[in-house]
């Protein structure tokens, strides 16, 4: 009668047992495999809060999952509050996902072109639904994932945590931390602004200093994909942004989270007698499970995150400057913020001192720390020299961030700095943000900025003659500053800023201007 | 007796260790050849990745006649195409008391690198100072290229220059100056027609990093 010889044994079973209890069986046989040992009234337990069986079944994910191998069944409940951790490993990890879900979605409406880049940009702002707020969101989330990384190895180094047994695990994360450098760092290059060209010329030309000559002059021209930035430069380090960091980061992600369980984590230092660590021995009374109170809180954790992502976009706009010019460097140019300190360095002096072997010695002396300060005391009390040392270094490091911002020591002549607090050449600055119609037809003196006849013009004229103060009496005299507001073409308005002043040495008139178009829907604010 | 019978299982039990076995050897030998061989494929892999553009694809030589040039002690002229400045040093330019004694001064011409030797960012000549100034990180050039204020730590470098005359013979030639090995100005002797600027070759800037400049 069968043509073919087809054994199914749920037919068996649904004869047996009937259609509705099979599906009920077969169902539940299904949930448990999907989540690796957990059925549905394993699930509906944890979901009430039960306390589980013997043998507790909400271990099995643990053991014999794959998504969970690494996480622990249980922690200490000492490490269940904010402190010591303040969850900063936790939010580093859950960063790095997040650039990763919003980096790939933003890649479909990029190409790695300097004919394209840009123009894409602009599509991504203005013509893809939401297009702005993902790139906000990774913007965002690349700056706040820097400054949660570090704090995360700042946190780790003041409740000494990276001492013995976990000095390969601070090793590993110092790694990530260059990573995650080099991935915020490298993703400045790809809107092919302004910006993007003298960042990372800036940075590129930091490792040309590399000696021997040869080494650095052949690494410059790796990285740059020819003598200067161009086409073959924006495609490497696209492709280290979106390729080969990623794959570094998520290998010593791995190694660094698997040591971080391997050892346990460690309990605040004033909880262990000195030279003790009793990560791994949790006593059963003081264990806080994953299922349910881990899983829950860091489900609850990612959930808030992201919506605080998604509002904080909505304030915090990705900026976007003029197109690239090879040509023109803006003035006040700098790389990030969390590269600043290295500018500062590099004011010091020479760059092969101070932009390579000085910063080289102190990141691998980051690196081998607790392979050299090896002292057993993990309490606060018995590290005064170590926190003090600690505490010098991040002060240094916020004294050479202000070294490295435009504000020290790059002045270039008053008046021309006097124009760019209005008209600044990195960013929109006042002028450009101001409501384009208050911009009324005319010629202001802006001395008699008091006379100004709308309070934007009112604004921007007090601070141009605050800034003209600047320009040194007794090199100067006569100083004057003019603005003159055109209607150029239709929506179009041409505004001259002119400073005018006498040298006191010859008796020399001399004239400094800057000229800027202003349409109607320049939109510099991005619709603020 | 008993004591020899004893005696001889240990001995065979604990054999002399060889200080190399063969296979050892032969293990190492292997690790040795898979070492060069990934030494070998480090080394491809950056041949590969060396970017390929032909010789003085970086500019080329730019022939500027003599009409365009700056006159002398006029400010310096941008010649974006070419990526320098030529700076005319005349008498004026030559006794600027900012000029560090370090660096000696003759007139003439000399083509500016528009690059910054500190980071590499683009400087401008900022009339109302009377000088170079970089945007990114405020190092100060005189229009001689001579650094006098900020964190480079060198002069600009220039591009060598021939002065030709109307039958195409080089009259003056940039040549290295005896005291810096920088490239020199060059005078325009009678019949020259034009410059030629090799931007193929780079001439670097002298050292040059105490304040105020000099060496």
């Amino acid at each position: 009668m069968s043509i073919f010889n087809l054994h199914l044994p749920i037919l068996d079973e649904i004869k047996e047992h009937g259609l509705k209890t099979t599906v009920r069986d077969r169902s539940v046989d299904v949930v448990t495999r999907l989540t690796s040992g957990l059925s549905p009234s394993d699930i509906r337990s944890i979901l009430r809060d039960d306390p589980p069986g013997r043998p507790n079944p909400r271990l099995k994910p643990h053991s014999e999952g794959f998504w969970l191998h690494m996480k622990p069944t249980y922690y200490h409940q000492l490490m269940d509050g904010v402190y010591p951790t303040f969850r900063l490993g936790w939010l580093s990890t859950f960063f790095f996902v997040f650039e990763i879900i919003t980096g790939v979605l933003l890649m479909v409406y990029y190409t790695p072109s300097p004919a394209f880049a840009y123009e894409n940009m602009l599509t991504i702002l203005g013509n893809v639904p939401f297009g702005r707020l993902l790139r906000d969101m990774h913007r965002l989330g690349a700056e706040l994932m820097v400054a949660v990384v570090m704090l995360h190895a700042l946190r780790t180094f003041l409740t000494g945590s990276y001492k013995k047994p976990r000095q390969f695990t601070w090793a590993t994360g110092m790694i990530l931390l260059l990573v995650t450098w080099l991935l915020s760092f490298s993703g400045y290059l790809l809107p092919w602004d302004q910006l993007s060209l003298w960042a990372v010329t800036i940075g590129v030309s930091m490792v040309e200093a590399i000696p021997p000559e040869i080494v650095g002059q052949t690494v410059n021209l790796l990285a740059r994909g020819a003598p200067e930035f161009g086409a073959n430069g924006l495609l490497r380090w696209y492709l280290l942004h979106v390729v080969a960091m990623p794959l570094v980061g998520i290998i010593f992600f791995g190694v660094h989270y698997y040591k971080v369980i391997h050892h346990g984590h460690s309990l605040p230092p004033e909880d262990e007698e000195v030279g003790e660590d009793t990560a791994k021995r949790v006593p059963t009374d003081t264990r806080v499970y994953f299922f349910p109170t881990i899983a829950t809180r860091e489900l609850f954790y990612t959930v808030a995150l992201t919506a605080m992502m998604v509002v904080g976009s909505l304030f915090i706009h990705a900026p976007l400057e003029p197109h690239a010019d090879p040509l023109i460097t803006p003035l006040h140019s700098t790389a990030p913020w969390y590269f600043l300190w290295l500018q500062g360095m590099l004011k010091l002096g020479d760059k092969v001192i101070w932009g390579l072997i000085v910063p080289g010695v102190l990141i691998s002396g980051l690196l081998v720390l607790p392979y050299i300060e090896v002292g057993p005391s993990r309490r606060y009390g018995d590290r005064r020299i170590g926190l003090t040392a600690g505490a010098v270094t991040t002060l240094l490091f916020a004294i050479l961030s202000y070294m490295g911002s435009p504000w020290y020591a790059v002045q270039t002549s008053a008046e021309q700095e006097a124009v760019a607090e209005l008209v600044p050449e990195t960013h929109p600055g006042p002028l450009r943000l101001s409501d384009w119609n208050e911009l009324q037809v005319g010629t202001y003196d802006a001395s008699a900025y008091e006379a100004a006849p709308t309070e934007a013009l009112h604004d921007l004229l007090e601070e141009f003659d605050h800034e003209l103060a600047r320009i040194p009496r007794d090199e100067r005299t006569d100083h004057e500053g003019i603005m003159v507001i055109e209607n150029w073409q239709t929506g179009l308005k041409k505004i001259t800023l002119r400073v005018l002043w006498t040298t006191v040495a010859d008796g020399n008139p001399g004239e400094y201007s800057q000229t800027l178009y202003l349409h109607e829907d320049s939109n510099y604010g991005q619709g603020e | 007796m008993t004591d020899a019978v004893a005696e001889a299982p240990a001995e065979s039990a604990a054999p002399e260790r060889l200080p190399l076995t063969r296979r050892e050897f032969l293990n190492y030998l292997w690790a040795m050849s898979m070492a060069v061989f990934m030494a070998g494929g480090g080394g491809l892999t950056v041949w590969f990745l060396y970017p390929r553009f032909r010789e003085g694809e970086f500019g080329g030589v730019f022939t500027v006649p003599l009409g365009e040039l700056p006159p002398a002690d006029a400010p310096p002229k941008e010649f974006p195409e070419g990526r320098f400045w030529i700076s005319n040093i005349g008498a004026g330019v030559e006794q600027d008391p900012r000029q560090p004694e370090d660096y000696p001064l003759q007139q003439g011409l000399r083509a500016i690198y528009k690059v910054c030797t500190h980071l590499g960012c683009l400087y401008k000549w900022i009339e109302a100072n009377d000088r170079f100034e970089c945007p990114c990180h405020g190092s100060k050039f005189l229009q001689t290229g001579t650094r006098i204020d900020g964190p480079a730590r060198r002069n600009l470098d220039v591009f060598p220059i021939e002065v030709i005359d109307a039958g195409g013979n080089v009259l003056a030639r940039t040549e290295p100056s005896l005291n810096s090995q920088e490239g020199t100005a060059v005078p325009l002797p009678d019949g020259a027609i034009a410059i030629r600027v090799d931007t193929g070759r780079r001439v670097t800037g002298a050292s040059n990093s105490a304040p105020g400049g000099g060496f």
